[in-house]
């Protein structure tokens, strides 16, 4: 387990890292936090023949609280993110999402950009991305920056539409303007830690009368990429949510999915947990958001 | 000297007190001395090249484009290989079934070495070992198991007869004829999944060649007997030309540091390049290549009994699919006739073992050495007979319990239990885990919908290592000496070491030692070293397997440490004008007991030892130093016409109590509480028992839950990393209450028995009976680990329609 031959260069700017990329061609990859990176290239499953680490740029390491969204640096350790407390007030679904996401080990050098560009179809991260509907942020030496939508980001497992010259500079995360919001993440793995076998989240706002004003729903490890619901959860737009929509609307995601078999779990398996998922997290999200006032709103119609 | 007292603890200066361990200051700070820390200038590096057929002929070897390579210092095959070492030993009398370090002319399982890569580093060797053109041509293989015994089966080992390696039927006691009176039968099918132990160090050897004193020195991860010898032997090197060094830190085994094909084609390299070699095998190597799988089962079991539940006779069948090679894993089917019947007053039973070659990865010793597995299909029969009768699970244990008087208990497969109390034990653990309130919470969960289960086991540990099933399982084979040994020295200054004369892969032999050394001559353990002997100037020792060493070690150090009492005393008598017996010795001082301040203390009688022999009495070598060679408790038998033998000598037991809940819509398991009653006669460090019991408890969830080498119908292994090989972790495995209880050995130098096993024996068990609790409300079950998450939800899935349930409730 010694990755094949390779060369290492510390960028010192993003400008830096993108001449590199620039330099080196489509053999090069950056290196953040190394916490999936390095056990493939251990295994020989890639062999970059140059490692441009980006772990150091403080222009890469940030976390921006703004009214209508938050920016958050493409090599931003995941704990910084955990450990921020304005953050978990103003977008409580990404600490619910890290509490699942590997190990405080991994999550001390995990870096959310690397969780995106990654791209694995259970990861919880992306998941998130794709349930905020987050905007991201690329950046080329040759074609400067683009802005793409997450579910646009990502085209298949470990795949994404990321250029080989191109670092994922910033997130953004929209925050939503309702004052009662919930937002919920679970999933199942066999053990706390690995790569979900499914994952859902939701995220949910109520109106005074406890009326869905907006919702959305993602599912991960169901497909090949972080699955985007937002089209079944329209049903509850304007509702009073109950538990009958919300199986519905668990089911109809479930009618759609074709799920892969491996050797911990089956396409059957998958789809029950997916129902399950879905269901528990928009009921929670539900809760969460009727608790945003204190008043009964958010029980079951 | 009066026995002491062995059913009080306080009998005891040192045995059984709570004490800071030798070890664990150097382990915790970092210090220790594993294998891989040991480098010598010069070192190269192994890389090896693996199979990707699970069988096929080699045609050909291209070692060129890697020899080539950067750092590259040898490339070595199979074929020359085998030209210079002889095959590696066979537990049975399959003399055709021949294994080499690198595979010769044919691979017969995917990952088998083909190939070694030598270099000036392991980067180096590992990219030279991508460049060497093996040409396959595919054969047929045989994957599972029960394909495998049929005759018309694809054989793994052309030459042998078939792929079976033993299969014999053991009658013992009129079965048929219990069969035939005992109104109620059941038979089940219960299949143990392929695991192992997986421990954080891989296997790890260096060897070093002295030309010019014509010596191999070697450094392993090593727990294994006649580890020296077997590599002398291979090597074709005479016994005293092989110098293993047992001083270094192994970091884990419970059984599978068995790395004698690694060492053989190590020392080979360091012969015949002239330059240290190392291997460290990383973790592909080792789950794939390393032969570190373990027991593989198919078991039949079928029960006869009364309406009481009370057991007439039994009868197992195992399948035990042990990969492409013997070694000694077929013998794992042999422990268990030692404690065949478990617990139980069983008075007939029909053992029919049959170890199967496939072209799997070859099965190694893990911990209990297939003791585990039958135990877990003991005691799912047991549950199924009291789900038959309708009858509470644990009545109908107490039921069949051997009693607390009954003992020494003659086993209708020939070994005497030594001592027990188990109900007792049971109601310990029952109590701890307030059973009745389990009951409750169970039902209670029940009654919301959710699937709640108790599980119950009552398990032994055979202990002692008293190996007499190579001589069941192979008529050839005559071995019958089971020792171990110590060496204690006082020197000049007064200082105790003591010797041991093989290995420790973890289970605090120094803590021991110092411990029962301390105890005899009353000094401070805490100042006694222990050390490691080399296997040149090492005592015999059979080493620390079987879960011997409490018993063996700790017996052989006591006797080392009377006979140097012995002298003290013979020194004092001389000296003192009186005779031993007018003699009292505490703390190292020996006086006159009717004068007590005519006396004579430790440096005085260690002086008169080193340093006066005009004050020696006639007869007694000068110094202070006594070595204790002993043969395993009731050791030294061959077997009867029938099969019968005595086996292990000392039998621990543990009683565990389980509770779990399952998600029905995720089919998650959860353990809410875990109780393990145990009792292995007295402790010498309860800290170590315990700690080995917590460990063997988390191992025995892996077996139960999640742990499984899975294999492709194409015999590719699908479980190579950790990523898919599922250890559980500290999230998976809930806090664990342990209840002691102490039926002292009456074999033994103190009363103790074996305990590295201690937990994994039991664990499995319950928790398949907790699980097949929770679903029995279904009229479900599952017999066959590891119980999956995907396993679990298939069998409590509800109706679709049903609405989904919320989690979880709360762990406690």
């Amino acid at each position: 387990m010694k990755p094949a031959p390779f060369e290492y260069q510390r960028a010192q700017s993003i400008e830096h890292a993108l001449g590199l990329l620039a330099e080196y061609g489509p053999e090069a990859k950056l290196i953040a936090g190394g916490q999936s990176l390095t056990p493939m290239m251990a295994m020989r499953l890639v062999r970059p023949t140059w490692l441009i680490d980006i772990a150091g740029i403080d222009a890469l390491s940030h976390v921006t609280i703004m009214d209508h969204e938050v920016r958050v640096g493409g090599a931003t350790p995941q704990y910084v993110l955990e450990e921020h407390a304005e953050l978990g007030q103003c977008l409580p679904i990404i600490g619910q999402a890290l509490a699942w996401v590997g190990h405080i080990q991994t999550r001390n050098r995990g870096t959310i950009g690397g969780s995106m560009v990654h791209a694995d179809p259970s990861a919880e991260l992306p998941l998130v991305s794709v349930l905020l509907d987050a905007r991201l942020i690329l950046q080329s030496a040759r074609a400067g920056r683009r802005e793409l939508l997450a579910r646009e980001f990502f085209n298949g497992p470990m795949s994404t539409v990321i250029e080989p010259d191109e670092c994922l500079i910033e997130i953004v995360l929209p925050r939503w303007r309702a004052s009662r919001c919930g937002s919920a993440f679970d999933e199942v793995a066999i053990r706390h830690g690995d790569f979900a076998l499914v994952s859902a989240c939701a995220q949910m706002a109520l109106d005074a009368e406890g009326r869905c004003q907006q919702a959305a729903l993602a599912l991960g490890g169901a497909d090949n990429i972080p699955l985007d619901c937002s089209a079944e959860v329209t049903a509850l737009i304007g509702q009073l949510p109950t538990e009958d929509a919300i199986d519905g609307i668990a089911r109809s995601v479930v009618a759609r999915l074709s799920p892969p078999t491996d050797l911990h779990a089956s396409a059957d398996y998958r789809r029950a947990l997916a129902r399950t998922l879905c269901v528990r997290v928009l009921r929670s999200a539900l809760a969460r958001a009727g608790e945003r006032t204190g008043t009964p709103a958010g029980q079951m119609a | 000297m009066s026995a002491p007292d062995t059913n009080s603890p306080s009998a005891f200066l040192h045995i059984g007190k709570k004490r800071r361990t030798k070890e664990d200051p150097r382990f915790v700070t970092g210090r220790g001395r594993f294998a891989a820390d040991i480098a010598i200038p010069g070192m190269k590096h192994v890389a090896l090249v693996a199979s990707p057929y699970p069988s096929a002929r080699i045609v050909s070897i291209d070692a060129r484009q890697a020899l080539a390579s950067p750092g590259v210092v040898s490339v070595l095959t199979g074929a020359e290989l085998a030209r210079h070492t002889d095959f590696l030993p066979v537990g049975v009398d399959a003399p055709k079934v021949k294994r080499y370090p690198l595979a010769v002319d044919q691979v017969r399982y995917a990952g088998e070495w083909v190939a070694a890569v030598v270099a000036d580093s392991r980067a180096l060797a590992e990219d030279a070992a991508e460049l060497v053109e093996v040409e396959y041509d595919p054969l047929p293989y045989v994957i599972d198991p029960e394909q495998a015994v049929r005759a018309d089966a694809h054989r793994v080992h052309a030459d042998h007869s078939s792929n079976i390696l033993f299969h014999r039927k053991f009658v013992w006691g009129e079965v048929d004829a219990a069969f035939a009176a005992a109104p109620h039968h059941l038979e089940c099918r219960v299949r143990w999944g392929r695991s192992s132990t997986v421990p954080i160090e891989t296997f790890v050897v260096l060897a070093n060649w002295d030309a010019g004193a014509g010596l191999m020195d070697v450094w392993a991860s090593i727990q294994m007997p006649k580890y020296p010898d077997q590599l002398a032997r291979a090597l074709r090197l005479p016994g005293n030309a092989v110098r293993v060094h047992f001083d270094v830190d192994v970091g884990g085994s419970y059984g599978v540091k068995r790395g004698i094909k690694h060492t053989v084609l190590v020392a080979h390299l360091a012969r015949s390049l002239g330059v240290p070699v190392r291997l460290i095998e990383d973790r592909l190597e080792n789950m794939r290549g390393g032969d570190m799988q373990g027991p593989d089962r198919i078991f039949n079991v079928a029960l006869a009994y009364d309406d009481h539940g009370v057991v007439k006779g039994m009868r197992i069948r195992a399948l035990d699919d042990v990969g492409a090679h013997a070694g000694r894993s077929p013998l794992q089917l042999g422990k268990p006739v030692g404690a065949i019947i478990g617990p139980y007053r069983i008075p007939c039973v029909e053992y029919e073992p049959c170890s199967v070659m496939t072209n799997k990865t070859p099965q190694e010793a893990v911990r209990g050495f297939g003791q585990s597995p039958t135990n877990y299909a003991i005691e799912t029969a047991m549950d199924k007979m009291a789900r038959s009768l309708g009858l509470d699970r644990i009545e109908v244990r107490r039921r069949n319990l051997i009693g607390p008087h009954e003992f020494p208990y003659l086993i209708p497969s020939g070994t005497h239990y030594d001592s027990g109390d188990y109900a007792t034990v049971l109601d310990k653990a029952l109590t701890q885990a307030d059973y009745d309130d389990l009951v409750r919470r169970r039902d209670a969960a029940r009654a919301h919908g959710r699937l709640a289960g108790i599980g119950i086991s009552t398990c032994l540990e055979p202990s002692g290592g008293n190996s007499s099933f190579e001589v069941l399982f192979n008529p050839k084979n005559e071995t019958t000496t089971w020792m171990d040994s110590a060496l204690v020295r006082v020197d000049l200054s007064g200082s105790i070491t003591a010797v041991m004369n093989t290995s420790t892969s973890g289970q605090g032999h120094e803590t021991l030692v110092s411990t029962v050394v301390a105890e005899i001559l009353e000094r401070d353990p805490a100042n006694i070293r222990v050390i490691h002997a080399d296997s040149l100037n090492a005592l015999p020792s059979n080493s620390p397997v079987g879960s011997r060493m409490a018993i063996m070690l700790g017996g052989a150090a006591a006797g080392a440490a009377r006979r140097v009492r012995a002298n003290l005393l013979s020194i004092a008598s001389h000296n003192l004008g009186v005779p031993v017996e007018a003699l009292t010795y505490a703390e190292g001082s020996a006086w006159v007991t009717a004068e007590p301040d005519r006396r004579l203390t430790w440096d005085q009688l260690v002086e008169i030892a080193h340093r006066k022999f005009h004050q020696m009495p006639p007869g007694l070598e000068p110094g202070l130093q006594e070595k204790y060679v002993w043969e395993v408790p009731t050791g030294g038998g061959l077997p009867t016409a029938d099969g019968r033998i005595q086996m292990y000598p000392c039998h621990s037991f543990e009683a565990h109590v389980v509770y779990i809940e399952i998600d029905r819509d995720t089919g998650k398991p959860q353990i809410q509480r875990y109780v393990c009653g145990h009792d292995c006669g007295v402790m010498i460090t309860p800290d170590i028992v315990h700690g080995m019991t917590y460990g063997g408890i988390a191992h025995g969830i892996g077996a139960a839950l999640y742990e499984k080498f899975a294999f492709s119908e194409e015999g590719q292994l699908l479980a190579g990393t950790f990523m898919d090989y599922l250890i559980p972790s500290a999230l998976e495995v809930p806090s664990v209450s342990i209840t002691d209880h102490c039926t002292p050995s009456p074999l033994t130098t103190f009363g103790q028995k074996g305990s590295g096993e201690a937990g994994y024996l039991g664990g499995p068990a319950a928790i398949a009976s907790a699980i097949n609790d929770a679903l029995a409300p279904l009229a479900q079950s599952i017999d066959e680990l590891p119980m999956t998450h995907e396993a679990l939800w298939t069998r409590a899935r509800r109706d679709p329609l049903e609405p989904v349930q919320r989690g979880h409730a709360p762990s406690e």
